[in-house]
């Protein structure tokens, strides 16, 4: 047996180790080591809980407002807020808008870039796809770089700066747009629209398609008939490349839902894309209730005062940081996250794969089933979700009402515990908070790389991503071009994955 | 030909992100017209593992020269200064900063957590985190006060949570020419001519603190953030209001206060609130302005008000009105 560690595991946002143990050229054992430490939440405790608006989006520059989203959502349930329709219009373009300026950066900054890898020297279309996808050269690389930051003009109109703007709070946002604006927001969704989704990533309507393709069939044909979209072209690459017998993983799909369709009053009822888990293979839905999150730190530079074998919900959770080198079952500084369901404890994935497939869109469901959740299916849903997403936030800016309000103060509350759940860029994402006396006495961050790359829980159960891993063969141990497709496929985060700090 | 090493310490990514949305040059462009070399970036490099270590080592022994270290986040110091909660290609980080600062002809510290530690080394710190050459207000840092790079010329350090991409190409490019002396910094070394004005240049809002017209509550396009919302526009160095945003807008143009996020001191926490005194004047006055100054201009200000900026421009249905002051 041998084994490999890549560190650093670069184009994933931050430092990640990734060790991989081979018998001959497969995968037997794998372990997704997160090596920095940032103690946001230790920073946050006893301070004025709308600090977390400013605090909280710096967890992550490229999921900003993602975190400030969930931040915002925590502290309307605590504070009981009553959330006009236009604030949440706004506040689901801001969070869309960052979301897809990270799918088509993630897309072809970080995976796509390693079709460059040798192994593919020799396929029919190796030389097709370079012209494309190179780094800084590739003509898609240089429409992506030209594109996604349009998404970022989108959110400064409404959020005053991408990354880290602090737009939204509770009761709404601090924005008050006059219609030139939305005008103007809309007119650049519709830019990209033309003059990019249609014409590079798709290579024909998004409405067609959006109406058209609604299983894996559709999709396989819509590549044929439209043969010079992006969409195309790695569907082909792919499948060519067996991308979609690549890291299948839990099989288990978890959302916490996202975007809220009206008004609410504390928290939200009714959301666009629906929370729920999945299970792949029996095609079984179940509800998604956030009671049964648990953290464990048995394999984490942790200490819980209850003992190692102890699971906590993030509102009754404690962090102390130990980097305690001699205990050789602790190696990483993410802590495990675990669902309770039935008694059992599940690892299951996230990300716009899990969330397309959890809120029924038909297409995702109908390609996990055929193509399983892959690397490839993977690929595929992030770009589905640009497109949906695109849509979705012309909507929301032309249904926006002029002259009503963007923002309705709450009432000042002393105490009281609250949580935001999101969809972000890498899929589901909660902020627990408790404040006591007007101040935070406990602030949890979960984040969906800790979901998809948890250490191993109690009863050794293994996470997603190392299943994903485990029982991969590779083509070449000394360039294992397949692991990094795996873990690029999950668009990994690790400098979100690492601020699991509690504040007590 | 000049050479880039961009590193990530104690970082959220948000300076690589802000820096991808240069614009005109695009970060595309500024490579090809400065004929610059990026020998890796965290996230636009192909290279893992291996490969990185090797080129870094082969930088430190001078093997490949080093034009421009750019590094951002904080130097993560903890726990117990053994730099272990920041790893990386198999070493403490703080040990590739401290060697690699040594070869590079230049050191840049992009954004406020490299510049002077940011969030991460806010109290308690629990990481044990320090700017490149500041921490906080102190100068030292990580490098030590004294420390200069073989251009002679101590870190450069682009302030900003996160810095503005025009702010970081303006920067680099002065370098690359060789046009960047230390009479260009001021105390902070910050580039003078991004840093010299304040936050508040261009604000659209600068009519309403001039007259003292306070905004109450959020969600409005009119009032001032300085007197009621904690905005720190009136005493933060930044260009936010001139250069804008993503070519679209600012903090305070959509209503969010300053958090004052190129300073020193950032973040000072209790944000969206303005602290006063007993006689209700904010205890943080603008920049260079005295508080018997300020008390005179405040009332003679607020008594010569134009009418129609202390009641709603624009009035929105069942809108009381009750929100500028």
């Amino acid at each position: 047996m041998s084994s490999k560690i890549i560190s650093p595991f670069n184009r994933v946002e931050g430092d990640l180790d990734v060790e991989v143990k081979f018998e001959r050229n497969k995968v037997v054992d794998a372990k997704i080591i997160s090596r920095l430490f940032r103690g946001i939440e230790i920073i946050l405790k006893g301070k004025n809980p709308l600090d977390a608006l400013v605090i909280t989006p710096r967890v992550c520059g490229i999921c900003g407002a993602s975190h400030l989203y969930a931040s915002a959502s925590a502290l309307d349930m605590i504070y009981n807020a009553e959330v006009p329709i236009n604030a949440i219009r706004l506040r689901n373009v801001l969070s869309m808008a960052e979301t897809c300026q990270n799918d088509l950066r993630h897309t072809y900054f970080m995976f796509l870039i390693d079709v460059l890898n040798n192994k593919y020297r020799d396929y029919a279309n190796f030389e097709e796809v370079i012209r494309r996808w190179a780094p800084i050269q590739g003509s898609s690389y240089k429409e992506c770089f030209r594109w996604s930051k349009k998404y970022t003009e989108v959110y400064a109109i409404f959020g005053g700066q991408w990354p880290h703007g602090s737009a939204i709070v509770p009761g709404g946002i601090t924005a008050d747009p006059l219609p030139n604006e939305i005008q103007r927001a809309i007119s650049i969704l519709l830019d990209i629209k033309r003059n990019y989704l249609e014409k590079v990533i798709l290579g024909g309507p998004i409405d067609q398609f959006l109406d058209t393709v609604k299983s894996y069939n559709d999709l396989l044909q819509w590549a044929e008939d439209y043969k010079e979209g992006d969409l195309a072209k790695i569907l082909e690459f792919g499948l060519e490349a067996n991308w979609h017998k690549l890291g299948y993983g839990s099989g288990i799909m978890l959302s916490y839902g996202h975007l809220p369709i009206e008004e609410y009053v504390g928290i939200p009822r009714k959301k666009y894309f629906k929370p729920g888990i999945y299970f792949a293979k029996e095609k079984e839905y179940k509800e998604f209730d956030q009671r049964n999150v648990l953290e464990f730190v048995n394999s984490s530079y942790y200490i819980y005062s209850k003992g190692d074998q102890a699971g906590l919900h993030p509102f009754e959770g404690e962090t102390n940081p130990n980097l305690d080198e001699k205990n050789k079952n602790k190696y990483s500084l993410t802590k495990c996250f675990r669902y309770k369901l039935d008694g059992k404890l599940i690892a299951p994935e996230a990300g716009a794969l899990a969330m397309l497939t959890v809120s029924g869109n038909p297409l995702i469901l109908d390609l996990i089933d055929k193509i399983g959740p892959s690397v490839l299916s993977r690929v595929i849903a992030r770009l589905v979700r640009v497109l949906i997403y695109n849509e979705l936030m012309l909507q929301e800016l032309n249904s926006f009402e002029f002259g009503k309000p963007t923002y309705k103060k709450p009432s000042e509350v002393k105490e009281g515990m609250g949580y935001g759940l999101v969809e972000a860029p890498r899929g589901a994402l909660g902020h627990w908070v408790v404040v006591k006396n007007e101040k935070i006495l406990n602030y949890q961050i979960v984040t969906p790389t800790q979901i998809n790359m948890s250490p191993e829980d109690p009863l050794g159960n293994k996470s997603h991503m190392a299943l994903a891993l485990i029982g991969t063969e590779v083509s070449d141990v000394n360039n294992p071009i397949e692991v990094h497709h795996i873990v690029r496929s999950h668009d990994a985060c690790m400098v979100c994955n690492v601020h699991m700090l509690k504040l007590i | 030909m000049k050479t880039i090493l961009w590193l990530q310490g104690g970082a959220c990514g948000g300076n690589t992100l802000s820096f991808l949305n240069a614009e005109n040059p695009d970060v595309l462009e500024f490579f090809s017209y400065y004929d610059v070399k990026v020998l890796w970036h965290p996230s636009l490099s192909l290279e893992s593992g291996d490969k990185v270590r090797e080129l870094l080592n082969n930088i430190v022994d001078m093997k490949i020269n080093l034009d421009i270290f750019i590094f951002e986040g904080t130097v993560v110091l903890g726990p117990n200064g053994s730099g272990k909660f920041n790893m990386f290609a198999g070493r403490p980080m703080k040990d590739w900063v401290n060697e690699i600062s040594k070869v590079a002809n230049y050191v840049v510290a992009v954004g406020d957590c490299a510049s002077f530690g940011g969030v991460p080394a806010s109290e308690p710190n629990p990481t044990e985190s320090t700017g490149l050459q500041f921490h906080k207000k102190e100068k030292g840092g990580f490098l030590g006060k004294d420390f200069r790079s073989r251009k002679n010329l101590p870190v450069i350090n682009i302030p900003g949570c996160p810095a503005h991409p025009e702010w970081i190409i303006t920067t680099l490019s002065m370098i690359i020419n060789d046009k960047l002396t230390e009479e260009d910094l001021d105390e902070y070394q910050r580039l003078k001519i991004i840093y010299s004005t304040t936050t508040q240049f261009g604000c659209p809002r600068n009519i309403y603190f001039s007259y003292k017209v306070a905004l109450k509550e959020f969600g409005h396009r009119e009032g001032c953030l300085y007197f009621d919302l904690g905005c720190k526009g009136s005493y933060t160095k930044s260009p936010c209001n001139v250069i804008l945003w993503n070519k679209q807008s600012s903090k305070t143009r959509v209503g969010t206060p300053c958090f004052g996020c190129t300073e020193f001191d950032f973040p000072t926490f209790n944000f969206f609130v303005t602290e006063k005194n007993r006689s209700g004047i904010p205890k943080r006055l603008p920049l260079g302005v005295s508080r018997g100054a300020y008390t005179t201009l405040s009332a003679v200000a607020r008594a010569s008000a134009p009418e129609f900026l202390v009641k709603p421009l624009i009035k929105k249905k069942e809108d009381r009105g009750n929100w500028l002051e």
